[in-house]
């Protein structure tokens, strides 16, 4: 990369982050915060914007807005102000959205992510701005197919569902601290569960603010805003891509204009939605039909207190506690559930390091081949413990457990009875080793010189070579010990 | 030809002594309604079949000995601003033209369940935009003293269908002065209670910090009767005083012994009002303190600058609310075919009129870039100062008396081309709207054959206090009873 | 000096989605300098300091449990529409991300 014009300039973001909030009724209407249904079966007259109604405010919606605030280290505000949003949309019903401004929710936080510099484990601290609070907007349906190729179709059953808006300060540098801020921020909304914070199912929306500045210079450049990065993977690639845009437009004399972006994941390009002088003019006011919020502080507290322990406290502890490594703890404590399995594993099985090898190696590949979270999982902490107290006794061999760790996750069931289901039980039988080692002894002559000529090594591939022949299931201690014995002689 | 209705008392007297039926003062009240329709235009829609239905339904139940309240059986008239479902409800607009209510508003929800009869629905000012009902989709309200004139707005159909005798009671809005002006100016009492009293859930807002639905009737002991049914706590409007409905009882009979009156010098300078209206102000103070009441001068240094602080904070406001009015999801879409841009710009420009245009773009450009602390946040900080004056004020006196509108019933057209001219009409009444008080006007004496009303204002919570004296007053006094010429 | 112009009058009169014609334009351009003329007023006075009132009656901030009811019956929800299919709203086609919030 060092010829392109990237290489010369420092990247500089900052990210807003919508997350839907985990209520029941929608911010400001008791209509369900449900919207995979047909269009318009979850609205009632304040989702239409019917003539004459009034918004009342979710109480729920308030706590999770002040959780997400104190996950995240921001000072709670005890006064804050809803304003109106004027912008005309189909999707948006009033002609205006409910949102806060002047006088948001929360102020002044920051999170820490994890970065791997030149294969350290290096933390940096990201602020955050300012959390509001505001409602969604309906959906469009633009497909010709439904809609004609005239028309579009308006859904209105996502229309007032509550939303936070997160919004970063421009401290990111690169499409992949991009990345692991969006993690973190997922982490944490999770794991204070006021949000499912699931990108793919629109709940966790993107926008991010990029520029471009010569390396070591303070000053920030022009930025632009790239809208509605719906995955992980477009967040970075669209990132890189303006960048890229930018640098070339900077290295070949010219200027970066302000607009807004969107990025096309077909050509990996972005483009210009609309450019700075068409910006809206938005005329925010406090909403006359609400009173402004006002919290007390001594329910901010009692929020505080009842806050769960985070990731990177979780990830501290797994460290001294258990002694797992920096990158093991950090991998078991990102996700609450996976922590909390673990921490539960490790009450019946005893070892915590066996217990994090396994869930690291087996269970989260099971999880990825199943395309499952850990929530839906039918695998319980106990049943784990109980294949690996299995392994460890010697009952069953790690090949055969590892192998029913998918089964476990997708149906669940006891492992004892499903090792001997299946004819698992690991072989100790002298007979049955006694036979498989001489046979093996004499198919590989060549080896067993090597050994008696003071090569260790190739025990190890002799052992191989019994478990092959037992598909597996012979005791390795057995074997290891029969070999010995055997290669002595 | 049926003859006018009675009081609200006096029809539950009736009612309750047998002599009359629901059925028969609904027919009676229809009758009249369309009797009157040509000449007043007070009507945008009736419901005549329902009404008589409720009204079959409200005399079995008398017979059953289940009255519900006073107003059960009653026919009555709700604005053109407050849904009732399976309802139109249109605003005074075109742009509303066909839109079926699904929802019912929760004051008209506490009458039907009060058992009162909604025979129809009356004029108004395109949402509520105006002091005149001439800026309706349907034409103009009249005045029943006098059909060349305007019977004031924006709740205009309200006052006439009262005035004219149609029904004893309507509901009315006031925003700027709305209930109470009509009510000056057609001869009827009127009240305005204050805000957060009535619920707003189902009232089509204008300005959703002045709007306030209230009582036009008789007397001013019916508006007390009703407005017990319709006020109280209401979950549904965040803007609503969690405290139970008022009830005044005997408390509206006392006397005015120990009742302080005051009297603001801002509101009694000779250029002010037409020296006639503010003669027949004084005289009715003078006929308060004959009573009892004592007055005493103070001052609200701050009202020259009500009108404009108001206009500045409704048209904001109104912009806003009225964003919703786009032809996407119910009310009239212009026809033909354009792209979006075009469907927002041709409905809205086709489906709203001049006044409303005119409010809607000086809404917008106060609360646009650049503008916003100039003139909204300038208005709100003199609301601020406003509600200092009446918070001094009220410290030294219980009710304030005023004019409630500068002059009586102006013909109609008169003030169409100069919108200033118009918006001056309120210069009494929109302080009150504008602090959240309530107030009522009562008829106090004619000028050139029209009435002429004394607006009585109190401090927020207490609307007993101007209930009082007006009960009081309309003991000693019979405007109230005078009857508009039947014109048809 | 005019306070309003016509061509912000139009400016504005756009913001808010309203298409005027020159007369109504030049119309309305008198009306508001009038208006605001009238407005200005308000310049007299000494605001410094003041807060703000958005409401004149002081309230707690209510808020509601939060629990879902049904939403209406789908067909009242679109029946007041001028056009719709289905259950959902029509309206002349949207390019995408064209003035989107």
């Amino acid at each position: 990369m060092s010829g392109s014009p990237l290489s010369r300039y420092e990247m500089v973001i900052g990210l807003e982050v919508h997350a839907q909030l985990r209520t029941e009724s929608k911010l400001f209407s008791p209509a369900p915060a449900l919207f995979g249904d047909e269009p318009n079966h979850n609205v009632e007259p304040v989702c239409l914007a019917l003539p004459g109604v009034l918004p009342v405010l979710n109480r729920r919606a308030v706590e999770c807005a002040i959780l997400a605030g104190l996950a995240t280290h921001c000072t709670v505000h005890t006064r804050s102000i809803f304003a109106r949003k004027h912008y005309f949309y189909p999707d948006l019903p009033k002609g205006y959205q409910i949102s806060q401004f002047e006088h948001p929710i929360a102020t002044g936080g920051w999170l820490d992510i994890q970065l791997d510099v030149d294969g350290e484990a290096v933390t940096k601290r990201i602020g955050l701005t300012r959390i509001h609070m505001e409602e969604d907007a309906g959906k469009l349906i633009h497909d010709d197919a439904v809609a004609g190729s005239d028309a579009t179709l308006v859904d209105l059953n996502r229309a007032g569902v509550p939303l936070v808006e997160i919004v970063s300060e421009p401290d990111i540098r690169s499409p992949a601290e991009a990345g692991a801020y969006l993690r973190m921020l997922r982490s944490i909304l999770r794991y204070i569960d006021v949000s499912d914070a699931d990108m793919e199912k629109g709940n966790f929306r993107c926008d991010a603010n990029v520029s471009l500045r010569p390396i070591g210079r303070e000053e920030f450049g022009t930025r632009t805003e790239l809208k509605n990065l719906n995955s992980f993977r477009f967040v970075e690639a669209a990132i890189l891509a303006e960048a890229r845009r930018q640098a070339e437009i900077l290295a070949d004399g010219g200027e970066i204009q302000q607009a807004t972006m969107a990025y096309d994941s077909a050509t990996d390009r972005t483009r210009v939605l609309r450019l700075k002088e068409d910006a809206h003019d938005y005329r925010y006011f406090p909403d006359p039909d609400l009173i402004p919020l006002e919290i007390d502080a001594g329910e901010i507290e009692a929020l505080r207190k009842g806050l769960p322990e985070l990731a990177d406290e979780k990830c501290n502890r797994f460290q001294s506690q258990y002694g797992l490594s920096e990158n093991d703890a950090h991998q078991l404590s990102e996700n609450r559930v996976l922590g909390e399995f673990f921490e539960a594993a490790v009450e019946k099985h005893g070892t915590a390091r066996t217990v994090a090898n396994w869930m690291l190696r087996d269970v989260l590949k099971a999880l990825g081949e199943l395309e499952l979270e850990l929530d839906d999982a039918k695998l319980t902490p106990e049943a784990f413990a109980e294949l690996l107290e299995l392994v460890d006794s010697g009952k069953t061999t790690a090949k055969s457990a590892q192998g029913l760790v998918s089964e476990l996750v997708r149906n669940g069931g006891s492992p004892a009875a499903l090792v001997s289901e299946r004819g698992l039980e690991a072989v100790s039988d002298a007979g049955v080793l006694t036979t498989a080692v001489d046979e093996v002894l004499a198919e590989h002559p060549e080896n067993v010189e090597k050994y008696r000529a003071g090569e260790a090594k190739v025990l190890n591939f002799l052992m191989g070579q019994v478990m092959r022949r037992t598909q597996g299931k012979a005791d390795p201690n057995a074997v290891r010990d029969l070999l010995a014995e055997r290669l002595k002689e | 030809m049926s003859s006018p209705l009675g009081t609200l008392a006096e029809l539950r007297s009736a009612l309750d002594a047998g002599t009359t039926s629901s059925q028969d003062l609904v027919a009676q009240a229809l009758e009249r309604a369309d009797s009157h329709q040509n000449a007043l235009n007070c009507f945008v829609g009736l419901r005549a079949d329902a009404a008589r239905e409720e009204a079959l339904a409200a005399d079995a139940r008398r017979k059953r000995g289940e009255v519900r309240s006073l107003l059960d059986g009653v026919p009555i008239a709700i604005k053109d601003n407050m849904v009732q479902a399976g309802e139109p409800t249109t605003c005074g607009s075109r742009i509303l033209a066909g839109f079926v209510s699904p929802y019912t508003s929760t004051a008209v929800q506490r009458l039907v369940d009060a058992g009162a009869v909604v025979i129809g629905r009356t004029n108004m000012d395109e949402f509520a935009m105006g002091s005149s009902t001439e800026h309706s989709a349907i034409g103009p309200c009249h005045n029943p003293w006098d059909p060349t004139r305007t019977a004031g707005g924006s709740s205009g159909g309200s006052a006439t269908a009262v005035a004219a005798g149609i029904v004893p009671v309507a509901l009315g809005s006031d925003t700027g002065g709305s209930i109470r002006q009509p009510a000056s100016l057609c001869g009827v009492t009127g009240i305005k209670p204050t805000y957060g009293r009535v619920s707003r859930w189902g009232l089509v807002a204008f300005a959703s910090s002045l709007d306030q639905i209230g009582v036009l009737a008789r007397t001013a002991g019916d508006c007390a009767s009703v407005l017990e049914i319709i006020s109280g706590h209401d979950l549904r409007d965040s803007t609503s005083i969690p405290e139970p409905a008022p009830v005044y009882g005997d408390a509206l009979g006392r006397s005015l012994e120990d009742v302080v009156i005051g009297l603001p010098r801002e509101c009694f300078v000779e250029d002010g009002a037409d020296a006639a209206v503010l003669a027949m102000v004084r005289a009715a103070v003078e006929e308060l303190k004959r009573a009892g009441a004592k007055t005493r001068e103070i001052s609200l240094p701050h009202t020259p600058y009500g009108i404009a602080t108001y206009y500045l904070i409704a048209d904001a406001e109104a912009s806003s609310n009225l964003a919703r009015y786009d032809g996407v999801r119910y009310g009239r879409r212009a026809q033909g075919t354009f792209g979006l841009a075009g469907m927002y710009e041709r409905t809205r420009s086709e489906g709203f009129g001049d006044e409303v245009k005119r409010r809607i773009v000086l809404g917008t450009y106060v609360l646009s870039a650049g503008y916003y602390d100039a003139y909204y946040r300038k208005a709100q900080q003199v609301r601020t100062l406003l509600r200092g004056d009446f918070e001094q004020a009220f410290a030294g006196c219980d009710v304030i008396a005023t004019p409630t509108a500068p002059e009586v019933a102006f013909r109609l057209g008169e003030k169409t081309a100069d919108p200033l001219s118009m918006y001056l009409s309120d210069v009494y009444t929109v302080s009150a709207n504008l602090v959240g008080i309530p107030g009522l006007s009562v008829p106090c004496g004619f000028h050139a054959g029209m009435p002429v009303g004394l607006q009585l204002l109190g401090p927020a919570m207490g609307e007993a206090a101007p209930l009082r004296v007006a009960t009081a007053y309309q003991r000693l006094t019979s405007h109230h009873e005078e009857r508009a010429p039947e014109i048809v | 000096m005019p306070r309003i112009t016509r061509a912000e009058v139009h400016r504005v009169a756009k913001l808010a989605r309203l298409s005027l014609s020159d007369a109504e334009a030049d119309r309305m351009t008198t009306d508001l300098d009038h208006i605001l003329e009238y407005a200005e007023t308000l310049q007299e006075l000494d605001t410094e300091g003041i807060e703000p009132t958005a409401h004149a009656i002081p309230l707690e901030t209510p808020m509601r449990l939060d629990r879902a009811v049904p939403g209406i019956d789908p067909a009242l929800a679109i029946g007041n529409a001028p056009e719709a299919v289905d259950t959902a709203f029509v309206v002349p086609k949207v390019i995408e991300g064209e003035e989107e919030g």
